[in-house]
């Protein structure tokens, strides 16, 4: 980094960076707080809200997200188109099935500063209900991040050794019949 | 006449499994015939290797395998397996590798009296069997559908973790509240509130 010239040190720190997040079986909300600190581009020592120092985010497998608890049922979007009578409220699982992109956009929304800045971020935010990206962003990406939630093993992905080596911590009685 | 009928019902009965490679958990369900006893049917704990031979007349014998005594618990005078096992406080919804040992085939939790869990302990085993139960984490553990049911084409069901209640059962919360009157989301479960944590973070379970 000493042997950079200026103009290449200046390219290199303010270059804009797209990161890949995937968000399959991951809670929308840390995966929100995610994307929304690298919009902002506070995860750069030069931070300054002037300067636009954020960063693309792609948010891919948004199908496919998992909400803790019942939230699914529970959790309430709400909107109002502005004429009489047009207040709607619908739930996660309702909205999810209308559109897989809009959980995870209206989370990071809601986390970005509430300034004017806010839709050039958004502009930024690349979200994907599956897999399948378009190949000029495919080009672009230059990082992937970490899931903030660990995947548990279910149990079929076991092996069989694995079972085994797990002791059994109880025996049945003789006379038992095991279903 | 009659032997050889209840024999060939039998055998059909037996033609799904491969002789030798049964695990240990294997269901002695069927009624078997076994040709030195009497025709009543014995229910044993487990018939684990059944050897299928015979030419003319089928043969079947069962034999009970001597299990290998496993790893010795760290503390045997406790009455409860977990804590035999010094696991109080450390499984939870994701360790499906102990739950899988107190529930049936169909997914239902096998009754304390014959695992020998403590009433505490068999309700924590329980909640987390349901957790994992609503999370997938046990797709073949499901309940057993009558013959020849043709199941319908299911809609893409949604991912979830750390359900409390049952799917259904939950309204949705239309009037949220202002802030200190929040009308707050469960996630989790009382019942592990005294699970050791690693690391600073609280559990919160009301988001």
């Amino acid at each position: 980094m000493s042997n950079f010239s200026r103009t290449a040190q200046q390219w290199a720190s303010f270059a804009r960076s797209w990161f890949l997040i995937d968000a399959r079986m991951q809670p929308p909300g840390k995966i929100a707080s995610m994307c929304s600190v690298r919009l902002q581009g506070k995860h750069k020592p030069i931070y300054h809200a002037i300067s636009d120092l954020g960063d693309h985010v792609v948010v891919i497998n948004s199908r496919h997200i998992a909400f803790s608890g019942n939230k699914w049922e529970q959790k309430v979007y709400s909107s109002h188109t502005g004429y009489p009578g047009g207040f709607k409220q619908v739930t996660a699982a309702q909205l999810h099935q209308k559109d897989p992109k809009a959980i995870v956009k209206l989370a990071v929304y809601g986390m970005l500063p509430k300034n004017l800045h806010r839709r050039t971020m958004m502009q930024r935010l690349h979200i994907f209900p599956d897999d399948e990206l378009p190949e000029d962003i495919l080009a672009n990406l230059t990082e992937e991040l970490q899931q903030p939630r660990e995947i548990p093993r279910k149990l079929n992905e076991y092996t069989q050794e694995e079972k085994d080596a797990f002791p059994r911590v109880w025996t049945p009685p003789e006379d038992y019949l095991l279903k | 006449m009659a032997f050889r009928s209840v024999l060939r019902s039998v055998w059909t009965s037996f033609t799904g499994l491969n002789p030798g490679t049964l695990s240990s958990s294997v269901v002695a369900r069927q009624t078997q015939n076994v040709p030195r006893l009497s025709a009543l049917t014995i229910h044993s704990r487990g018939i684990r290797q059944a050897l299928i031979f015979g030419l003319t007349t089928l043969q079947i014998e069962g034999k009970i395998l001597e299990v290998p005594p496993g790893p010795k618990p760290p503390n045997p005078e406790a009455k409860c397996p977990i804590y035999r096992w010094n696991l109080q406080h450390k499984y939870n919804y994701t360790d499906v590798l102990l739950l899988s040992q107190f529930i049936r085939s169909d997914g239902g939790m096998l009754p304390k009296r014959i695992t020998g869990l403590c009433p505490e302990e068999h309700r924590k085993i329980a909640v987390c069997v349901q957790m994992a139960h609503r999370a997938g984490l046990l797709p073949d553990h499901r309940p057993r559908l009558p013959e020849g049911h043709v199941p319908k084409p299911k809609k893409p069901k949604l991912n979830r973790y750390l359900t409390r209640w049952s799917v259904g059962s939950v309204k949705p919360i239309y009037k949220k509240g202002l802030k200190w009157c929040k009308k707050r989301m469960d996630v989790g479960h009382p019942a592990l509130k005294n699970n050791i944590r690693y690391g600073f973070g609280h559990l919160h379970l009301r988001h």
